[in-house]
């Protein structure tokens, strides 16, 4: 019996607003085959259609013969259905709903090089396509869940549906999986960790849709007018064009109605000038406008990164269309796997961008030291800093600039009395080790301190040179009441009461290398053994006691829902308040 | 009838004394200012409205309440102010039902105040455009105007679904969830009879709708009004964020309510009608056990979303708040209705009502009560704040009932305690919460002026 490890199917590339000619664009994806139940419900993902707004439960997809096979290639079920039939079947709605975030999944699982968990104790998400009527779709860690809305358009005469739109639900599946990830970059802490779930979200989603060719196709479309049917010109080949008409053409082909339930990620993101000072102006306070800046500068380097690829190709005057094509969507894949793995060499709590960059940054050289083809790392450090985003690490001479550098030589780690085998495995044995080194990590020996996870992963780089690490991610917290503060060198709140009962976290990364050996410690202790006036816990109070955050009822966890209301209404809102005005 | 000070008796038209009577509507606000001088008394009557009755008082206390309005000024108003369109501060203007509007009417008001959102010759938008955002471009201040009514128009559309569907448990939430998404959309319905009740008494005298900066200093003699709310959207936005200036920010919340009012409209129709022509419904019984948890999730989580957006329009439309500072003399009174913090942002900025706001004598304590609508730069500001033995203490009026709005569990129950605690601490606070009988249906406060006409 020949064994497949993955099947095709047929999805709209983007939504059903854009068209390839007369019809919508659609784009085949490669997503893990397995023997599916009804729904479709498959080992990681059970679509359960049901409609809280009319009560309703739909039937679950059938998996019929033919589509549902062991023994050969399963066939695509939507390949040949005309565009009419695809939107009025619910079953395609629900298989498009399951492919995307299927392919999400696994393009995390081949960039991390392991299999990843959601946050919550099960393993299979549930989904439902046609969830409410409200235009919005989000993701609930409590409900396990994602929900999609639909709502009928402004003309009264289409029903939208957010579950249609790539974007949408590859962005909520992001939120799924990076909560999975890191799970306390829920936690309210400042208005980068808030903005990062939404920028990670708006740009894995971006990227993903950018690495399907049929897409990236449409940009050349737009951007670079065709010379004849095949080639393009090669003077139209200017980031400014890509800019202008290639990206912001697509946001504005994107359904006008759907694109606003993320609030336009792409548009607002590739209209922001560069500028260095946003993310210290409080109009970015707000997690979706902090978010962008993030976007901003990712979506600049990826289209630098492009135009260098297409001037080092093609002849004097003009380049063939599918290559430029090709290199656009190679270019979004490596991005791809770029971020997805710079979440490792992340700080488990208390995140910023600029660790972010470092991690892309840390990540990419540890796989691909050259990079000469697309020379991106020098790209996006560019595009980082230009947005103001300076990763936090410089790097050390000889290793990538603004990578992590491993622990000082003068750390010294006591690695004797554990086992290393077990270490790769078991969170007891990992906890020992810290334990025993709790000197060099810098724990807190006042916090609880909890191994949050211990990964061991597989990754290929691009020579087929494999790198073997163990990622384990560990957290502290140490609750204290706000007259104890002084005392840890942390300022109190302006206005905060003494009785007050406050919660610091501290947390780190570390990354072994295959020999066991301690290769990265990346994160944040609760006291900072250098910074005389800890800023980042002091920063972190001040914004959560401004933000209403020890407000009775304050909610501990931002709830995506609201986030992406606010990012639609926010209008209203943006009138300057000063801070803390309830009474 | 409590009396603070006693009255003086200057000549003329001028107000020797103000008597602020404070009814008790349950949940609303309801008060007649009546400003003595010695020609002749002249009565201002700021918001009639109730959506919860009072603890105490008779199942016809809104009658009862407008007869004695018309007793007490002598069947005749000269100023009529209606803060904005929440049913718990314009519901006795209606002419249905009770009919206490009709009362009202015969008092034949000079002079109507209400916000400019209430102006019937900026007709609202309704929202047919299905044109790309970029190609939108900006609203001309008319076109923005009249898309923002249209927004509210929206925003009353979803209310009464809400309502509805909440009162039938289509939405399925506990009885406290459900007491408030009731409570929240009949305040926010669109109360047709009372507004055009307002609309024929503005036509019968004159007509104000009114914006932050308006002066109506010629309405009654030694009184000078000074408008410090709403601002216009032109007003606003001058203090709005550099980003929200983008016309798609402002497109995005206007086609975000014009959404959600497409989607209330259709959440309507009966239950069990499929999205999907060619797909049955499956029958209750259908429902494996393993997916009747989810679908219970799937319905809090619902009832959870639409809470929280009637609560948005709720703030939306308290913000469309007429805030009057009123100075007689040497008194200044200040009646913002249930402005909340969006509305008084603009007022606090100009350095100039914020000296006039120093010297407030008596508050009308915004919004019920409620943690979003006294703003702590305001309260700061005011510097006859002090405890029981303070010299000429501030005066507060809070109208309110306690237990029909929000919770304390999470902080948003109305009035907010730990306001009240400060409000009872700093100054004189007179809250209908605590009327009891015999005068359970109105007290009030007599204020003797000094220093002549302003």
């Amino acid at each position: 019996m020949p064994y497949y490890p993955t099947r095709k199917l047929t999805i709209l590339a983007l939504d059903p607003s854009v068209k390839d000619g007369r019809n919508m664009l659609r784009t085949q994806i490669e997503i893990p085959n397995e023997a599916l139940d009804r729904g479709p419900r498959g080992y990681r993902v059970h679509i359960i259609d049901y409609d809280s707004t009319s009560n309703v439960l739909y039937p679950a997809a059938r998996a019929r013969a033919g589509v549902n096979r062991d023994d050969d290639l399963p066939d695509d079920p939507w390949e040949h259905v005309a565009d009419n039939e695809l939107l009025k079947d619910s079953e395609f709605h629900a298989w498009m709903t399951y492919g995307i975030i299927m392919k999400t999944l696994s393009r995390f699982e081949f960039a991390l090089g392991r299999r990843i968990g959601w946050s919550f104790p099960g393993h299979q998400i549930l989904v439902s396509p046609h969830a409410f009527s409200d235009a919005n779709a989000f993701y609930s860690d409590l409900a396990q869940g994602l929900f999609f809305g639909y709502f009928p358009s402004l003309d009264g005469k289409r029903v939208i549906f957010t579950c249609l739109s790539h974007e949408v639900v590859a962005h909520e599946t992001t939120h799924a999986l990076l909560d999975g990830l890191r799970e306390r970059y829920m936690d309210a802490s400042s208005p980068q960790q808030a903005g990062f779930h939404e920028a990670f979200a708006d740009i894995i989603a971006l990227l993903s849709i950018f690495s399907a060719e049929s897409v990236v196709g449409k940009m050349v479309d737009l951007g670079m007018p065709n010379v004849n049917a095949t080639t393009i010109r090669r003077s139209d080949m200017t980031p400014a064009m890509l800019r202008s008409s290639a990206l912001l053409g697509l946001a504005q082909e994107m359904g006008s109605e759907l694109s606003g339930i993320h609030g336009q990620a792409l548009r607002r993101s590739v209209s922001l000038p560069p500028s260095r000072d946003y993310l210290s102006s409080s109009e970015y306070y707000e997690p979706h406008t902090c978010g962008e800046v993030l976007v901003a500068a990712v979506l600049n380097a990826y289209l630098e990164v492009w135009i260098k690829r297409l001037r080092a190709i093609g002849d004097d005057a003009k380049l063939d269309r599918k290559r430029a094509a090709e290199e656009g969507a190679e270019i979004a894949d490596r991005l791809l796997t770029m971020f997805i793995r710079a979440i490792d060499y992340c700080p488990p709590t208390d995140l910023q961008f600029c660790d972010f960059a470092s991690g892309v940054l840390t990540a990419d050289w540890e796989l691909n030291p050259k990079d000469e083809k697309y020379d991106i790392r020098t790209s996006l450090l560019t595009w980082f800093k230009a947005y103001g985003i300076d990763p936090r690490s410089e790097g050390s001479p000889g290793r990538q600039a603004g990578s992590w550098d491993p622990p000082p030589k003068a750390t010294v780690f006591a690695y004797d009395r554990t086992h290393f085998e077990s270490m790769r495995a078991d969170p007891d044995e990992l906890f020992r080790f810290l334990w025993e080194n709790r000197g060099p990590f810098n724990l807190n020996d006042q916090a609880l301190t909890r191994v949050l996870s211990v990964r061991p992963c597989v990754r290929t780089g691009r020579d087929g040179f494999v790198l073997r690490e163990t990622v384990v991610e560990y957290h502290q917290q140490l609750k204290v009441f706000a007259r104890e503060l002084s005392r840890l060198k942390i300022r109190k709140p302006d206005g905060m009461p003494e009785g007050t009962e406050v919660t610091l976290y501290g947390g780190n990364a570390v990354i072994f290398d295959e020999y066991g050996q301690v290769k990265y410690n990346v994160g944040n202790s609760i006291i900072a053994p250098r910074d005389k006036h800890q800023q980042r816990q002091t920063d972190r109070l001040k914004y959560l006691w401004e933000h209403g955050a020890f407000n009775p009822g304050a909610s501990k966890i931002r709830a995506f829902a609201h986030t992406h209301r606010m990012r639609r209404t926010g209008w209203y809102r943006s009138v300057d308040i000063e801070q803390d005005e309830e009474g | 009838m409590r009396s603070k000070k006693k009255a003086a008796s200057p000549g003329g038209n001028i107000p020797s004394a103000i008597t602020i009577r404070m009814y008790n509507v349950g949940f609303g606000d309801c008060f007649l200012l009546t400003f003595h001088s010695a020609n002749r008394d002249r009565h201002m009557l700021i918001d009639y409205g109730s959506t919860a009755a009072p603890r105490i008082g008779h199942a016809k206390y809104m009658t009862e309440i407008a007869e004695d309005i018309k007793t007490n000024c002598g069947g005749k108003l000269d100023v009529l102010v209606a803060t904005h369109r929440h049913r718990d501060h314009i519901s006795g203007f209606t002419t249905d039902g009770d009919a206490t509007g009709k009362i009202i009417f015969s008092l034949q008001p000079d002079h109507v105040i209400q916000p400019w959102t209430e102006d019937p010759n900026a007709a609202p938008k309704a929202m047919t455009a299905t044109t790309t955002w970029g190609k939108k471009g900006k609203p001309d201040d008319k076109q923005l105007t009249s898309h923002f009514l249209g927004s509210l128009e929206d925003m009353h559309n979803i209310a009464a679904t809400v309502a509805q569907l909440a009162r039938k448990g289509v939405i399925r939430a506990g009885a406290v969830k459900r007491n408030q998404l009731t409570f929240l959309g009949d305040n926010n319905l669109k109360n047709l009879s009372a507004v055009k009740n307002l609309m024929s008494m503005g036509a019968s005298g004159k007509a104000y709708y009114v914006n932050a900066g308006m002066k109506l200093n010629n309405l009654l003699p030694g009184v000078k009004i000074t408008v410090l709310g709403p601002p216009t959207l032109k007003q606003s936005d001058s203090i709005r964020s550099e980003r929200a200036k983008d016309p798609n920010e402002f497109w995005q919340f206007r086609s975000f309510w014009a959404s959600q009012s497409m989607a209330a409209r259709s959440m309507t129709e009966p239950s069990g009608v499929a999205l999907f022509s060619n797909t049955a419904n499956l029958p209750r019984t259908a429902r494996s056990p393993n997916v009747r948890w989810f679908i219970e999730q799937s319905r809090a989580i619902q009832a959870d979303q639409t809470l929280e957006l009637v609560r948005d329009l709720d703030s939306v439309m308290n913000n469309t708040s007429v805030i009057l500072l009123l100075e007689v003399g040497d008194r200044k009174l200040l009646f913002p209705g249930d402005a909340q913090i969006e509305n008084w942002s603009y007022a606090l900025r100009n350095k100039q009502w914020c000296e006039l706001l120093r010297d407030v004598n008596l508050y009308k304590v915004g919004h019920h009560g409620s943690l979003n609508a006294t703003p702590k730069s305001l309260w700061k500001l005011f510097r006859h704040r002090g405890d029981a033995n303070a010299h000429d203490r501030l005066e507060t009026l809070c109208s309110t009932k306690s237990g029909k709005h929000g919770s304390a569990r999470s902080g948003t129950e109305v009035p907010r305690g730990p306001l009240v605690q400060e409000l009872k601490m700093d100054s004189g606070f007179n809250s209908t919460d605590e009327y009891r009988a015999p005068d359970g249906l109105s007290r009030s406060i007599t204020i003797s002026i000094t220093g002549g006409q302003a």
